[in-house]
């Protein structure tokens, strides 16, 4: 049986193929996403601005149900008021017909307006949002907007000046009726750059990147130091290997929300074991301080970090100089080179390609840090140990305000991608090898 | 430099694998006091041990409910990762194409882009899609921490596999996908399981994307649920060390376990051989 088969070149791109899709729809395509958010005035909790308009656009549904009342109550005042409150009616009524004409001039509006219209009418929901909203020129929605804004401004004047009760009701009724049915033109909220001009001069995104940078360079510091120190005191020949490999590897192992945890209860103030005898140690002037105060929390959540990856990386490091061939050591002691001249001139150089590599990985993994700060201090006190990803979170989803919280993470984004360009350069084609031919 | 290891190293050792497992030396002796005990002294060995916090933990919150969920996420997670990066691994590092350095350097990419940077679009995708609150939900936004890793560890180790065991399957006549199929695939199989258990420990300790995506309690993964354990106005730290102590033993299950392979699957990545 004869079947069909794919040449060698056209299985490669086949398998590769779903890997490749998945990377673009999950990774790529929303961080392009995110950019695009960030130029908008776009949140979601706030009816005006949770979508993304480019143009401006008409909420059709609620402008056609003001529209008969504005309708009705125009008449009413007609039958009411008298002299100028009488032209003014008039005047507004002028207007705001001028307006809707104009808007129903163009026959597909038209037809969406009778359409909803007959929808409300008989009290149906309108879920389509393409029926719901309507585009318009931006210029029409800002002169109609501003119509609407004066005359409602006109009508609650009229409203305060005037002695008849009744009538001064009714005018502050219609007022107030016009200004719901302004905002129901929704201007166009594309800002372009505004919000990263915003950001550039909020302290508080300035300091969130200070902490994220501090915490990076600190914490990594002291796990490369740490970690070289275990790897090279571990790397020779033991009993219990086994054990000592195990322990280095459940910390790494267990979710850093659950690793927070824990030491949020070891530096707790009042029950805290971590906290009370650093403090008989006179390591911290009190039990208290490790989470009360702003120097505190950043030194537990930097020893939380240490305490979880430093294992993590002696075990990299310790791969990396088990790689180095002993002949060297034994040739160097012929020579009669010491110990630090051995560190320096062998160890170093040959370890230098996996200890840029672990510092890669461990530094991008510092820069986006999230879970550990959020769990333990949630970026307090005083936001004092706030990183810019518990920021820019903070911002998404506690403000639901996807405009400037994709500004954040646009923010984070770039200066990842700049740190990985930097190491990238440093260790060069070394990345690749062994994994193409 | 490799020398016998003396009485002091060994000291040392005792020293430093006792400080690296305090924390949960610590919490498993909370766990069992008496929480009264808890909050009044220091005493690490309770007189009258009890499992009322373990009951507390589970009662109070649906721990095993939460477990189930990581588990099922985890498992989802790593069949569709490790599956499709068997196939783009294998045809990186043994395939004639086109754009392998290119293909490399996007997946390396990929594993560095923060979650931060991603995650409102996604929400946004996920909720379009109505998969809030669902399993499916969880694995999507997991592919971009799993995929990179998955494609980045087997292609070290689909390089491992000596090249002419292919060339003489080819002069046998079997076709490229028979190659992959009946020779390399079986002798990547270490790999492919040490690459499945780095998955699933990182998909397992996922915490951004679940705890904005599954915020209803039923959903919730474990180290969501954990963190949730704590009100604004009271911390249980009895139930909360009791509920570590329960999520962290399939933890230590794993490793003692597997962890020669855990190890030579997180140094693959960083050392040339």
């Amino acid at each position: 049986m004869k079947k069909f088969q794919l040449n060698e070149k056209q299985l490669g791109y086949a398998m590769i193929l779903p890997s490749l899709l998945l990377v673009i729809v999950v990774t790529l395509w929303p961080v392009a996403q995110s950019f695009y958010n960030s130029l908008f005035d776009y949140r979601l909790n706030d009816p005006t601005r949770s979508q993304k308009m480019l143009n401006a656009n008409i909420d059709l549904e609620r402008y056609v149900d003001n529209y008969f009342y504005i309708d009705g109550q125009l008449s009413d005042l007609e039958g009411n008021a008298e002299g100028d409150q009488l032209e003014a009616v008039q005047q507004a009524r002028e207007a705001i017909e001028g307006y809707h004409q104009e808007l129903t001039s163009d026959a597909e509006i038209n037809a969406k307006i009778e359409q909803i219209d007959e929808m409300l009418m008989n009290f149906e929901p309108i879920s389509d949002s393409e029926l719901k909203y309507t585009k318009v020129d931006n210029d029409f929605a800002a002169d109609y907007r501003g119509a609407l804004e004066n005359i409602s401004a006109d009508f609650l004047s009229i409203a305060d000046s005037t002695d008849n009760e009744q009538l001064a009701q009714s005018f502050e009724q219609t007022g107030s009726l016009l200004a719901g049915t302004s905002d129901n033109i929704l201007e166009s909220n594309f800002i372009g750059f505004a919000n990263y001009t915003k950001y550039f001069q909020d302290q508080r995104m300035w300091q969130s990147l200070w902490n994220t940078f501090y915490f990076t360079v600190v914490s990594v510091g002291f796990e490369l130091v740490l970690g070289l120190a275990i790897a090279l005191l571990i790397n020779r020949a033991f009993k219990g290997r086994g054990i000592v490999r195990a322990s280095v590897l459940i910390p790494w192992a267990i979710p850093t929300a659950v690793a927070a945890m824990m030491w949020g209860f070891l530096y707790d103030g009042q029950t805290g074991i971590v906290a009370h005898y650093f403090e008989k140690l006179n390591i911290i002037p009190s039990a208290s301080w490790l989470l009360s105060t702003s120097d505190g929390g950043m030194f537990a959540i930097i020893f939380a970090d240490v305490w979880k990856t430093t294992p993590y990386m002696a075990l990299l490091l310790l791969a990396g100089l088990q790689t180095i061939p002993n002949s060297l050591y034994e040739a160097s002691n012929v020579d009669g080179a010491n110990k630090w001249q051995q560190f320096f001139k062998i160890t170093l150089p040959l370890l230098k390609s996996a200890i840029l590599v672990a510092l890669l990985f461990r530094t991008l993994d510092a820069f986006r840090v999230f879970d550990l700060i959020y769990v333990l201090t949630g970026g307090g006190p005083a936001n004092a140990t706030e990183s810019i990803s518990v920021y820019a979170y903070v911002t998404l989803f506690s403000q639901q305000n996807f405009g400037e919280g994709s500004v954040l993470s646009v923010i984070v984004f770039l200066c990842v991608a700049l740190i990985s360009f930097i190491y990238v350069r440093l260790i060069g084609s070394d990345l690749f090898a062994g994994r193409t031919k | 430099m490799r020398k016998r290891a003396g009485i002091g190293f060994y000291l040392f050792l005792a020293i430093f694998v006792f400080l690296v497992m305090f924390p949960f030396i610590w919490v498993f002796l909370t766990s069992v006091k008496p929480v009264g005990e808890i909050f009044t002294s220091f005493r690490w060995f309770t007189t009258s041990p009890t499992l009322s916090s373990y009951e507390a933990a589970l009662t109070n919150r649906p721990l095993l409910r939460y477990m189930l969920n990581s588990f099922v996420v985890s498992s989802l997670t790593t069949i569709l990762a490790v599956g499709c990066a068997a196939f783009a691994a294998y045809a990186v590092t043994r395939l004639p194409i086109k754009g392998k350095g290119l293909f490399l350097g996007v997946v390396l990419a990929a594993s560095m882009f923060p979650q931060i940077a991603i995650i409102s679009p996604i929400f946004n995708l996920v909720t379009e899609l109505g998969l809030r609150n669902s399993y499916i939900g969880l694995v999507i936004p997991y592919i971009t921490i799993s995929l990179p890793l998955s494609i980045w560890v087997l292609a070290t180790f689909f390089n491992k596999i000596p090249f002419e065991l292919e060339e003489s399957a080819k002069l046998d006549g079997a076709s490229p996908f028979q190659t992959f199929r009946k020779i390399i695939f079986p002798l990547a199989t270490p790999g492919i399981f040490t690459t499945a258990i780095l998955v699933f420990i990182a998909a397992w300790n996922e915490y951004l994307f679940a705890l904005t995506i599954n915020s209803d309690d039923l959903w919730r993964t474990v180290p969501v649920g954990i963190s949730m354990y704590q009100s604004e106005f009271s911390i249980p730290w009895g139930d909360i060390s009791a509920a570590t102590v329960i999520v962290t033993i399939p933890i230590v299950v794993l490793v003692l376990l597997f962890q020669k392979r855990i190890v030579s699957g997180l140094t693959s990545g960083s050392v040339k051989e």
